[in-house]
């Protein structure tokens, strides 16, 4: 369409409703319509549920925070002060408007606004699980389209003892392992804690973070490399059109890599979709190891000194990664196979 | 009575405490340093202190580590944990510093020139010296610490000292505008009756003479400064020209060194504060602390050389491995706090004196000691140990292990099933499956329950609990985790009976209701003569040993690992742990030029 017909269309009232009436209606904006409208009650769910059970914790927040030979009435000022006397139900309305509103409350420690500890925290962590997202996939795809192109091969049988062994180390211990290699036996080349933000330069921010995202990213790619690689594997050897484009001539790699990866990504898209949650919930032990004041740290202490504000905020993020992230998959899903879009599948 | 001094810590953080104190696994109260040079004597050869240079030290991201609820002393919730941070920030009116011979400790005016008891014991006078400044320059004088006692008191933190003050004083002159300072530094809801009660209690009797008077006699006070808020001193004019948050990040004291960079709980810079009053100190030209999570990691990173100094490892094993590194110095502090298993009289089993007595027969810690302490351990059957004040290891008719006389009384009873809690910490359930083992020797049926910190708590706070490995004591047994946390019978982490009449613990503070153990307890920091306090802290020994409260264990303190070359008082010449960690005074640290 030349733009001269398109700006004749756009002029017509009729026809722009047209347009925006098809964008409304193609079948993918109305999934994804859909999925945000179960995703907003979703989150109100799982931010009820965070509360009832930070509710359930044992401990008493206003003792925990008093001290230990604090009298009854100074245990009673501090639950007056964190507000722990209100009802429950009157305490959860109030969060959850101030969620809605942006004020997410005082953190009882740290006596600052969450806003604030958010501004400082989730850079660190969104760094941290961005980039081991990428570093996992970006080794994990073409190390799979490797293995699975002579299946049995040395390069196929290699990759799977090493992912293997990969795969059986929990990222803490691998994360100590890192240290004691990159930080202690090569003395001084990546360092062992801390965090440089990135404003602070590209080279010092990366330093910092290369083996908290090599923590997170190894057990991931190992992970995506051996599923990927046995799905590609099981197109080859039992699909259909495989055989026709063999048939046809077409060569083993395009075969591969526009054929059976095409169709083993929808398998690989759910893994990764499932384990955005389990990346997030990563770094509350690897930024302990590396002491990064992440999110996932943040967490952690404001859960041991009972600092509900904060726990809540910090769950409630978790749980929307968790949600968006699948939401992101459900879409992936839909642009690449039309029966979804469609509604047939 | 209650304890006088109450040191600044939440509840977690006391914990916590004990949970470090529970892992500790080091051996003994000698110092060792490992490969350094050593003179006919076997002392080890330092040479002079040689200035300069930039040190790191690790520190436990779950104590000392931690300062979320940043670094003023009078909002901070964890002055007693953050000792090293406020060493070099503020200095302290008191140190804590090493006891000659390198046994023991002894307290000494820093900031503060000398103190003085009045003859009643009711009237504490501290004379400052002379010349000190803050490092924005402002005067450090009397109305300074006025300013900062009153806030520390009146800030509504938990760190704020619990002090019996004599408020019914006539009340003193005071400048309109220093009332207007200080009010506009106090929370808003502060009560201000109290707040002029206080300044009735405290007063300024000239530029460098300050006093303090109380309404009952206080032996711990002085003693209690060095792990307390009062002993730090900040600056008036710096806070209020920083505001409140600003100042928490990076406040202004008149210590060794300067806050130039604060990533709370992360990392906290410093530089030599040029001004310090010392000729000659601080030795250092940066100071950092690093927090870190748990002894791997913080070994790892001193290895990795990320930091310089480990304050406070407490890993038997990563201790025994930093023994074999020729490039490291352990030194052991001197203990304080002994294990001890907390029997819950105020309810079943041990309500019956008779069960209590079989778990006093029927423990052996001795063979704990040896079997997984290497032997280093030192035994106590008291709350004291070397390290701290009033330390008398055998109390006079401790029952001691006897598993015949302990299978004789569960015998008698028809059977005793216990539940041994303590908080989840890898060492701690050694010892209680230790524990476990000797008394189903003597025929006691025992259940284990390692539990989170939180639950722990709880557990306490609902009474339900049998028996908790713990720790009990302090340098000064009443401040911090000192006797009165465990046996006073109002307190909610104690298992002694409460008073005749009282329904719980808060009916008995209502109606003042105490125990003849509570009555000892108060005698033993009634008095300000350590002799009387000696014979009063026996007498609360015996009192808990004749009624077989708790049985008392091994004493340890955790260690300092540093690199070679890295020396000071609190590193390597040991200081008493006040309550767990030995506070380090940095303004003496140094480092040798080749360790740089």
């Amino acid at each position: 369409m030349t733009s001269n017909a398109t700006a004749a269309i756009a002029a017509r009232p009729e026809a722009r409703s047209g347009a925006l009436g098809r964008v409304a209606g193609s079948p993918l904006v109305r999934l994804i319509t859909r999925r945000v409208l179960v995703a907003i009650p979703l989150l109100f769910a799982i931010s009820l549920l965070v509360f009832i059970l930070l509710e359930l914790l044992p401990g008493d927040p206003a003792q925990v925070q008093a001290g230990m030979d604090a009298t009854p009435e100074e245990v009673e000022a501090v639950r007056r002060r964190l507000g722990l006397d209100r009802p429950a139900p009157e305490r959860y309305l109030s969060w959850l408007l101030g969620v809605l509103t942006g004020n997410l409350g005082i953190s009882s420690v740290q006596q600052k606004p969450v806003t604030e500890i958010l501004a400082t925290a989730l850079p660190p962590t969104i760094e941290i699980v961005a980039l081991a997202f990428i570093v996992s996939l970006a080794v994990a795809l073409p190390v799979a389209l490797l293995a699975a192109r002579k299946p049995g091969g040395f390069f196929d049988r290699t990759i799977m003892v090493i992912s293997m062994a990969l795969l059986a180390i929990p990222n803490y211990v691998l994360a100590l392992l890192l240290v004691l290699i990159f930080a202690v036996a090569f003395r001084g080349m990546l360092p062992s804690l801390g965090y440089v933000p990135i404003s602070a330069g590209l080279w010092p921010n990366l330093r910092t973070v290369i083996l908290p995202v090599l923590a997170l990213s190894i057990p991931l790619m190992a992970f995506y490399a051996r599923f990927l690689r046995g799905d590609l594997v099981e197109q080859i050897n039992s699909a259909d059109y495989v055989d026709t484009a063999r048939a046809k001539g077409v060569g083993s790699w395009r075969i591969l890599w526009q054929h059976a990866f095409r169709n083993s990504s929808f398998g690989l898209l759910t893994i990764v979709g499932l384990n955005i949650g389990g990346l997030i919930g990563g770094t509350v032990i690897i930024e302990q190891i590396f002491s990064i004041r992440g999110l996932g740290m943040e967490m952690l202490q404001a859960l041991g000194a009972r600092d509900i504000a904060v726990v809540q905020i910090c769950v409630f993020i978790f749980a929307a990664v968790a949600i968006a992230a699948n939401l992101i998959v459900d879409v992936l899903y839909a642009v690449l196979d039309p029966r979804i879009r469609y509604g047939r599948n | 009575m209650k304890s006088s001094v109450r040191g600044g810590r939440s509840a977690v953080r006391l914990f916590g405490t004990l949970a470090v104190a529970l892992s500790l696994v080091v051996a003994g109260t000698a110092c060792a340093a490992g490969g350094q040079p050593t003179d006919d004597t076997g002392d080890v050869e330092v040479g002079d202190p040689q200035p300069g240079g930039s040190l790191t030290v690790l520190l436990d991201a779950g104590f000392a580590g931690g300062w979320a609820t940043g670094l003023d002393p009078a909002t901070s919730n964890t002055t007693g944990a953050n000792l090293p941070q406020n060493a070099a920030i503020f200095g302290g009116l008191f140190t804590l510093e090493p006891g000659e011979n390198g046994e023991g400790g002894q307290i000494v005016p820093n900031q503060a020139e000398s103190y003085e008891w009045s003859e009643d014991g009711l009237t504490l006078t501290v004379k400052l010296r002379d010349g000190i400044t803050f490092s924005d320059g402002t005067p450090f004088n009397a109305e300074a610490v006025l300013w900062n006692w009153i806030r520390q008191l009146s800030s509504g933190s938990t760190g704020a000292p619990n002090i019996a003050l004599n408020t019914s004083l006539e009340p003193p002159q005071l400048d309109q505008a220093f009332l207007d300072d200080l009010f506009a530094a106090l929370p808003e809801d502060v009560d201000r009756d109290a707040v002029m009660g206080r300044l009735n209690a405290i007063r300024v009797v000239d530029d460098l003479t300050i006093e303090m008077h109380l309404n009952a006699v206080n032996g711990s006070l002085i003693n209690g400064f060095p792990g307390a808020n009062l002993n730090l001193i900040a600056s008036p004019t710096a806070y209020k020209e920083m505001g409140a948050q600003a100042f928490s990040e990076k406040p202004v004291g008149a210590g060794p060194f300067i806050v130039t960079s604060n990533t709370q709980s992360q990392r906290l810079e410093l530089e030599r504060n040029p001004d310090y009053f010392k000729d000659g100190l601080p030795y250092l030209d940066e100071l950092n602390f690093q927090s870190a999570s748990g002894d791997q990691v913080l070994y790892q990173s001193l290895l990795a050389g990320d930091g310089q100094v480990v304050e406070g490892l407490s890993s038997v094993t990563l201790i025994q491995e930093a023994r074999n590194n020729p490039d490291v110095q352990v030194v052991l502090g001197a203990p304080t706090s002994p294990y001890v298993v907390q029997l819950n009289t105020r309810k079943p089993p041990f309500d019956d004196k008779r069960a209590r007595e079989a778990i006093y027969y029927a423990t052996d810690f001795e063979a704990i000691n040896k079997g997984l302490f290497n032997d280093e351990g030192e035994m106590s059957q008291s709350f004291t140990a070397s390290g701290g004040l009033f330390w008398h290891d055998t109390v006079p008719g401790y029952r001691e292990y006897d598993p015949e006389k302990a299978a004789a009384l569960v015998e008698e009873m028809g059977g005793l099933s216990v539940r041994l809690g303590t908080t989840d910490i890898v060492t701690a359930r050694s010892v209680t499956t230790a524990l476990q083992t000797q008394w189903e020797e003597a025929g006691i049926d025992v259940q284990i329950d390692a539990e989170p910190l939180g639950d722990v708590i709880n557990r306490f706070l609902a009474g339900d609990w049998d028996a908790l490995l713990q720790t009990a004591g302090a340098w000064d047994p009443s401040v911090g985790i000192g006797v009165g946390v465990r046996f006073g019978s109002t307190s909610p982490f104690s298992g002694t009976p409460l008073p005749e009449g009282a329904a719980n613990a808060g009916d008995a503070i209502a109606q003042g209701l105490t125990t003849e153990l509570d009555d000892l307890l108060a005698a033993a920091i009634a008095t300000t003569d350590e002799d009387e306090r000696f014979e009063a802290y026996k007498q609360v020994s015996k009192y808990i040993s004749d009624e077989a409260y708790a049985p008392f264990g091994m004493a340890f303190s955790p260690a300092q690992v540093m690199k070679k070359g890295v020396h000071g008082p609190g590193l390597d010449q040991p200081i008493p742990a006040l309550a767990v960690n030995q506070g380090v005074l940095y303004d003496r640290v140094w480092i040798e030029e080749s360790a740089r």
